[in-house]
């Protein structure tokens, strides 16, 4: 029975092509539109080092003045001052590991002439970023406490750095030059992958940093400071701390680094908020904190809570989005046109074989399984077409770029994988069942043999 | 009119009616907003330059090694760079035309509740107009000691004179004359003088996305600060500038310790300035093309099916002396009447999601009057797709009546 209705189905399909075409095209360029952008909002929320996200903390406290205004949204809170930041650090807490970052740059360079210097953004930190942040690394390894201690000229390079200064050799131990200040190579990153980059708090996508320097070097040999300075208003021209008065600005109530700690479990974290509160308050009696407790705006924000603002701030993705289900929605519609005609024009065939004995259901199944074969093809067509869609996609945004962005960082975000591919054979063949309720219910409802006096 | 036979006949089938009344609908919301979004995108798109930016050559150098000499090495690659055959004027700048970073707020007044006037402002020296090529509108441009060379922090005076671009001069004065009076480059400063207005050139994307493209201020100086080295503008013959860029950089890292950011020719600038936009907006009509082609078949596909379930009554009329071209206005009408329902429900979907769009990014872009057109054009590709369908509807022979029902 099921091969029979199966060769009904695919008669059916087979006969009047155009309109099986036409079907098969509506449910298609809806599908691949659809995917497309379920693909890319998909791939740009994925949550970088999702297997540990939930225990990475960005921690922000409130040092600010009295009369500061209350900042009820954590993304739009300052960062922490270099006092609080190196003090937690210097504390015994509940975090497995704390560490802060800022930006800076410089033109990275070797002694080879024929190498032409890299301009460069470099991520300044401590030791504990790369077990934290769990770096790969291809040669060496990351710097240790005592390097950090002692402020040594050592850096450690991302991967397509090592390739354009050392052609890709395993350069640990060569020297290179940041401007006109010499460090040693002290490990190499393999490609690190982040869907967004987190740790400095851009949240930018497709933007790896070149390189990576302990703190107590950049202090020591005082390179540019790229960030914004949260200063009291007492403090002036706090502008000129990105270059210069270091000493002023480490003492100050400035705050400007990115203060992360990696906390494991709920228990934990109550441990590490009341250690922080003592120490809030302890530091209080230096006439530091002075705002009232319950007015103060401290956070303590994991990588999933602030992506889920962030993502949700996307106002071009939420409007493809709405575009891009409206956009299915006309398709399918216009697919239950497609397939009413397509089926009444069976009418009489359906009468004689209902005169001739077959039962509604067997009419059902067989027009069912025609309108699953459909959505397959539909399903296989709308997976190509997103494919194509995702690389238009992808071009379109190098060219808005100005190709400053490079494809390689970019092709995560526009990849359509198995999940997404499932994904898609699955909404093609729910939709196409549910486009064809009620032309299926129209065609079982034909009476047995009431078109068969004519003619 | 046959009004009432086709009211009777849509109630006979409402389902399918309805069918077309939501297609009709949804299509409008979506290819409208994307209209929409498209115009709100591309206003104030490609705009004139002002300016040869085709043979401009933009240069951005940084000098890392800080034992150089800023100020000789400036005069060193101006004077090395203007003997290349082809360069006709070069000139440092601060920032560069549509490509302008920093909006300053600049006053006619020094008191502290004056009126701020946004504006760009680019520190040149005396050949910047001419690299420019801008045209003198009224009064005169720097000459060459009035502006200030020099390390920022080591400048011990502030420039006397500006000059300002002609659309800069109608927003501070309307239609006076603006050589002669004084600005207020910043609160508390002190004040310049205006001595000459010059032809609009394009500032930056910033200024040029609240309509002020054309706003900008001249400053005679050049000058640095750590991380913040002057870069250069260099106008050569036309036809040139692709292939001198080579060259130019060549003679620029004839200096070791220095680093080229950027060296391009300024269409490539403008090019980048434009792109987010042109390509956003690309996108959105194309996905608008595509949907329109969707709506079209899926229409034809539907009147298709209501003739071949009506054969008979349209041979009936036929029989009954209709002629082919009352079929087709039936059909024609009867399609007009159930898209004209659905375009009402599709501006209300619109505007809804109009507003809930301008709602969450904040830029206003509701426009009755795109809405309105987008509908016309969507009533026209459905006729065109009825009258196909309809056409052959209205070769059904007249005798098919005469078979047994």
């Amino acid at each position: 029975m099921f091969s029979y209705n199966l060769k009904l189905a695919v008669k059916s399909i087979k006969d009047r092509p155009s309109l099986t075409v036409l079907m098969v095209a509506a449910i298609a360029v809806g599908l691949g539109l659809f995917m497309t952008v379920i693909t890319m909002a998909h791939q740009s929320e994925n949550i970088p080092l999702s297997y540990k996200s939930e225990n990475l903390y960005l921690i922000q406290l409130d040092n600010r003045e009295v009369d500061a205004e209350d900042v009820p949204i954590q993304a739009r809170m300052i960062d922490m001052t270099y006092q609080d930041s190196s003090n937690l650090m210097a504390l015994n807490t509940a975090a497995k590991e704390q560490t802060y970052t800022f930006t800076t740059n410089g033109i990275l360079n070797v002694e080879d002439e024929n190498i032409q210097p890299l301009r460069s953004r470099l991520t300044v930190t401590t030791q504990g970023f790369f077990s934290m942040f769990d770096t790969p690394f291809l040669y060496g390894q990351a710097w240790s406490k005592q390097e950090d201690k002692n402020g040594d000229a050592v850096i450690v390079l991302s991967k397509e750095t090592n390739e354009y200064l050392f052609g890709g050799i395993n350069s640990v131990g060569k020297q290179m030059r940041i401007d006109t200040r010499v460090l040693t190579v002290i490990g190499v990153m393999d490609n690190w992958y982040l869907t967004r980059k987190f740790y400095n708090r851009s949240y930018r996508q497709g933007n790896p940093d070149q390189a990576y320097i302990p703190s107590s070097f950049a202090f020591k040999s005082n390179l540019p400071r790229m960030a914004g300075f949260d200063c009291w208003s007492t403090t002036k021209n706090s502008r000129e701390f990105g270059n210069v008065r270091l000493d002023e600005l480490l003492n100050s109530e400035c705050a400007w680094l990115t203060f992360w700690a990696e906390i494991e479990g709920k228990s934990k974290l109550e441990e590490y908020k009341s250690s922080v509160n003592q120490y809030i308050e302890n530091q209080k009696s230096f006439g530091r904190f002075p705002r009232a407790k319950e007015k103060m705006n401290d956070y303590f924000t994991n990588i999933n809570e602030q992506l889920t603002f962030v993502n949700s701030r996307n106002s071009t993705m939420g409007f493809l989005k709405t575009v891009a289900y409206m956009f299915f929605a006309v398709c399918l519609l216009n697919a239950v046109s497609i397939l009413l005609a397509k089926f009444m024009r069976r009418t009489k065939e359906v009468s004689l074989r209902r005169a001739l004995g077959a039962k509604k259901s067997a009419i059902m199944f067989q027009h069912l399984l025609e309108v699953v074969i459909i959505g397959l093809m539909g399903g296989a067509v709308g997976v190509v077409l997103s494919y194509f869609g995702l690389q238009g996609m992808m071009s379109i945004r190098l060219y808005a770029s100005d190709y400053m962005l490079k494809a390689k960082d970019l092709i995560p975000y526009y990849h359509l994988d198995w999940q997404m591919i499932s994904l898609a054979f699955l909404v093609a063949i729910f939709s196409t069942i549910l486009v064809a309720l009620y032309p299926i219910w129209r065609i079982c409802n034909v009476s047995p043999a009431s078109q068969l006096k004519a003619q | 009119m046959e009004f009432r036979p086709i009211f009777l006949s849509l109630k006979n089938n409402k389902a399918i009616a309805l069918l077309m009344i939501i297609q009709v609908a949804l299509t409008l919301g979506v290819l409208s907003t994307a209209i929409l979004m498209t115009t709100s995108t591309l206003q104030q798109w490609n705009l004139p330059s002002g300016i040869p930016h085709d043979n401009i050559i933009s240069v951005m150098p940084e000098f890392y090694d800080d034992s150089i000499d800023i100020k000789q090495s400036v005069i060193n690659d101006i004077a090395r760079i203007k003997q290349l055959t082809g360069v006709i004027e070069m000139s440092p700048v601060s920032e560069r035309p549509f490509d302008a970073r920093q909006v300053y707020n600049v006053y006619l007044d020094a008191k502290e509740e004056a009126q701020a006037f946004q504006t760009n402002i680019f520190d040149t020296n005396e050949s910047g107009p001419a690299v420019l090529d801008l045209k003198l509108i009224a009064g005169r441009f720097f000459n060459q000691n009035e502006v200030l060379f020099g390390a920022a922090k080591e400048l011990k005076q502030d420039v006397a004179v500006v000059l300002i671009s002609e659309e800069m001069s109608h927003a501070l004065f309307k239609n006076e004359v603006a050589v002669g009076k004084t600005l207020w480059l910043e609160k508390g400063a002190k004040p310049v003088k205006i001595i000459g207005v010059y032809s609009n050139f394009m500032n930056g994307e910033d200024l040029n996305g609240i309509g002020q493209s054309y706003r900008s201020v001249l400053r005679p100086q050049v000058t640095w600060q750590a991380n913040v080295d002057p870069s250069y503008l260099i106008r050569v013959e036309a036809g040139q500038a692709a292939q001198m860029l080579e060259t130019i950089g060549g003679e620029i890292y004839k200096t070791s310790g220095r680093y080229i950011n950027r060296l391009e020719v300024l269409t490539r600038t403008q090019k980048r300035m434009y792109d987010g936009r042109g390509s956003r907006a690309l996108t959105f009509l194309v996905i608008s093309g595509v949907l329109v082609l969707i709506t079209a078949f899926g229409m034809s596909g539907l009147v298709s099916f209501l003739v071949n379930q009506r054969k008979k009554q349209i041979g009936t009329r036929r029989a009954l002396g209709a002629t082919k071209w009352h079929v087709v206005r039936y059909f024609l009408l009867e399609n007009s009447i159930v898209t004209c329902i659905g375009l009402l429900l599709g501006m209300l979907i619109s505007i809804t999601m109009v507003l809930v769009l301008t709602e969450e990014n904040g830029s206003q872009f509701l426009d009755v009057g795109y809405i309105l057109a987008t509908a016309l054009f969507l009533l026209m590709v459905n006729l065109t797709a009825v009258y196909l369908p309809a056409k052959r509807a209205a070769n059904v022979a007249p005798a098919i009546v005469t078979r047994s029902a």
